[in-house]
């Protein structure tokens, strides 16, 4: 019996120290070496930070010099894309493979979906990234990029949904704002209500208390529909659950904002980002004292369009407030020859450093994605980004169902319905499981 | 004697017209044909490329995609699943009904305005003439985007241009864009109030081909001058209106840019139109192979459609 005990154990540590051996020179032979590389990479990337001459691809385009000088032989070409037309672009050069080598994409939005990681159009990063490296970064960055166990990218970034009150407002109207920015959506719907007003007695309403807008791919109203918890899929994504009864009572009670209350103004729920912002931002209009937007709209708030405002969580209901998040990140899209792949990967992670996600975060009002980055406090002069960054922990991400795009565009599309007066929200929800189920047959 | 009307195809009988060297599909005397005129085919080869590789393989290559689930890697054969698809969505069948209603709307009312402009337009002087020709067809060349964020200001809830008129009437505001029960007719007023200025150049250069002898038979016959627009000018115009009806039907089962501008095809799916389906179908969820579907059932639709029209309107000819 000891025998037999002792041949199996050989034998299975012989067939594992073989297997050891096969798979780590698999590994080698699919990792390649970035110094045999020479020739060119296409990297895409959309505007950053100005610099003094208004430039805002200079960090990338310093980074290129840096790196060309010191990998000779190596051209890494830049090509800029407005990011209003990167999805459509990607999506058109990975439908003609076409692609470039490197292009900054979140995974959770458009461009690139779970489909192109299952056909093999985005590029593992494993055989670049072991256990150690990926330590520094948070977990929920790296899940981000994380599909059946494979990494497919390099989190650079982490951005997240807030309340932004402007203050003006919130004094003309004799409003206290939430200490903290922690706050019931009793005590919210009180505030909108006293934001709602009249400003120069003529019968009309000139500032609403609250506005946002509803449109596929966009989250901004999205939290609100979690206060009473609930999300749109059940755990394995095979369930639509928006249309619990929890859920169809957040979304009823942010449509009756504007068809109950009369605290938001008509085109509350439609597709007018831009103007929606403008109604919150421009000195010329302010007309709406409460906007939710994604973080970059605390720079804007800052910089471009001069406000006195400050970040607030979005209210709790039955549960505490959550938040919708993204993780922003570099890609590497699929590569034939191996030792090309090694210099791809080389690069990302040159431009994925702390010191540059620290640099990105101070310039560019994004929340970096590695905790080293984070450590170096690259917002202790700015007490808005702080109060946004301290809501990281109620971050909900969006579901990661390969068909997402199509499921969040039949849920919008109900949604807006449901903003119009069209339909309660009980009976859009049903509407948009049926769509739904088709979809997750 | 009544001179021909312009772009009418001239009789078989007229010897110094007659179509040299036709070849009857004959693929031999083609081929003779073509050697014998080398160098007028030259002059065609470069559009004939160009034509091949951005219009002739795109098509052949949608028809091909159709029958097949497209993947980047190894697409695959799929029969007529993507047919079955495109008839079985409703998203589709919403997309056909808001484009029909569209064309059915805006492509009479382009050709009768632009009929009845020239019309007025004919009457006036030279000077006169060029300056509304040349103010009716400027729109033309003018981008649809940028006549789009126009038309969304003028439409805007709280700042555009129609809420701030209807307000002198005490009436409104409308959130124009924004209701399933305004957003489409907003759209289809919109192309309505952009003048067919190709319309009008094309009915002006016919106008100007009709005989005049006609009018002044009519006249002596104590003709009205709506008698004389009905029964002469119209009828005689009916090439020009064949092509204009075609040109614009197709033109309105494609609309697009305004969609995309202005609507995105909501709220919900109140200004979904075939072209910005294909469009999300293609580039949004890469499901090139019902797209290719799509528009292939599209194609037909286009095709029924100027088949119809064709015969409608050529059969009296």
């Amino acid at each position: 019996m000891k025998k037999v005990w002792k041949k199996s154990a050989l034998a299975a540590l012989t067939l594992g120290l073989a297997a050891t051996v096969l798979a780590a020179c698999g590994d080698k032979e699919e990792a390649g070496n970035a110094e045999e590389f020479k020739g060119k990479i296409t990297i895409w990337d959309g505007p950053r930070w100005p610099d003094a001459d208004d430039n805002k691809f200079h960090w990338l385009e310093e980074k290129i010099k840096e790196y060309e000088e010191a990998n000779e032989g190596v051209e890494i070409d830049l090509v800029q894309v407005p990011w209003a037309e990167m999805g459509d672009k990607l999506g058109v050069a990975i439908a003609g493979k076409a692609w470039p080598d490197i292009a900054p994409v979140d995974i959770s939005g458009s461009s690139v979906s779970i489909d192109h990681i299952e056909q093999g159009v985005v590029e593992s990063l494993d055989p670049y990234f072991d256990k150690d490296a990926k330590k520094d970064f948070y977990e929920n960055a790296l899940d981000a990029y994380t599909y059946d166990g494979k990494l497919y990218g390099i989190p650079n970034s982490i951005t997240l949904h807030t309340m932004l009150l402007n203050l003006d407002l919130f004094k003309e109207a004799g409003v206290e704002p939430p200490k903290d920015g922690k706050w019931t959506y009793d005590e919210f719907l009180s505030a909108a209500e006293k934001l709602t007003f009249d400003r120069d007695g003529d019968g009309k309403t000139d500032v609403h208390g609250f506005s946002t807008y509803i449109m596929p791919g966009y989250y901004e109203a999205w939290p609100f529909f979690y206060k009473n918890g609930g999300s749109p899929l059940n755990e394995d994504l095979t369930e639509f659950t928006f249309d619990s009864p929890e859920v169809v009572k957040a979304i009823q009670d942010l449509a009756d904002l504007k068809l109950k209350h009369k605290v938001a103004p008509e085109t509350h729920g439609g597709n007018d980002v831009g103007g929606t912002f403008q109604a919150w931002a421009n000195e010329e209009q302010r007309t709406v004292a409460m906007q939710p937007w994604a973080t970059w709209a605390i720079g804007a708030a800052q910089g471009k369009y001069p406000t006195n405002f400050m970040v607030a969580e979005y209210p709790s209901g039955d549960k505490d407030a959550s938040t919708i998040g993204g993780v922003g990140g570099w890609v590497m899209m699929h590569q034939e020859d191996v030792n090309k792949k090694a210099a791809v990967a080389d690069f990302m992670k040159f431009i994925s450093t702390a010191d540059e996600q620290y640099l990105m975060a101070q310039n560019y009002g994004i929340f970096p994605a590695r905790i080293s980055a984070s450590e170096m406090d690259p917002f202790k002069d700015n007490p808005e980004m702080t109060r946004a960054m301290e809501m990281s922990d109620q971050v909900v991400m969006l579901p990661r169902h390969p068909e997402w795009r199509k499921i969040d565009e039949a849920i919008q599309n109900e949604l807006q319905l449901v903003f119009n007066g069209e339909k309660t929200a009980e009976q859009a929800m049903a509407d948009a499981k049926k769509a739904v189920d088709k979809i997750l047959e | 004697m009544t001179q021909m009307p312009m772009g009418a195809v001239p009789k078989k009988k007229d010897e110094k017209l007659k179509v040299i060297g036709k070849s009857n599909g004959n693929p031999k005397k083609l081929f003779y044909e073509v050697k014998r005129n080398y160098s007028a085919y030259l002059f065609l080869l470069p559009k004939l490329i160009l034509f091949t590789l951005f219009v002739a393989i795109p098509v052949v290559w949608a028809f091909v995609l159709s029958f097949q689930k497209y993947k980047i890697f190894g697409s695959e054969f799929v029969g007529f699943a993507n047919y079955i698809k495109v008839f079985e969505s409703d998203a589709f069948r919403i997309a056909l009904k808001n484009t029909l209603l569209f064309t059915v709307v805006t492509v009479p009312f382009g050709v009768i305005s632009a009929l009845v402009l020239s019309t007025l337009i004919f009457e006036l002087g030279k000077v006169s003439q060029s300056l509304f020709r040349s103010a009716f067809y400027l729109p033309t060349v003018t981008s649809m985007v940028i006549i789009a964020m126009v038309w969304r200001w003028m439409y805007n809830y709280d700042f555009g241009l129609f809420n701030y008129v209807l307000g002198w009437f005490g009436v409104g505001p409308v959130n124009w864009l924004g209701q399933s029960s305004t957003a489409l007719w907003a759209l289809i007023i919109m192309q309505c109030l952009i003048p067919f200025g190709v319309g009008i150049i094309m009915y002006l250069a016919s106008m100007g081909s009709i005989s005049q002898s006609l009018y002044e038979a009519a006249r002596m016959d104590g003709a009205s001058r709506f008698k004389q627009w009905i029964h002469i000018t119209i009828p005689l115009l009916k090439p020009t209106t064949l092509y204009l009806v075609l040109l614009s039907t197709i033109g309105s089962f494609q609309v697009f840019t305004q969609i995309i501008m202005m609507t995105g095809g909501g709220p919900g799916s109140a200004t979904e139109t075939l072209v910005h389906l294909i469009y999300k179908t293609g580039f949004r969820d890469f499901e090139f192979g019902l797209a290719g579907a799509q528009s292939v059932v599209l194609f037909v639709i286009i095709l029924i459609f100027s088949v119809i029209q064709f015969r409608v309107l050529r059969h009296d000819e």
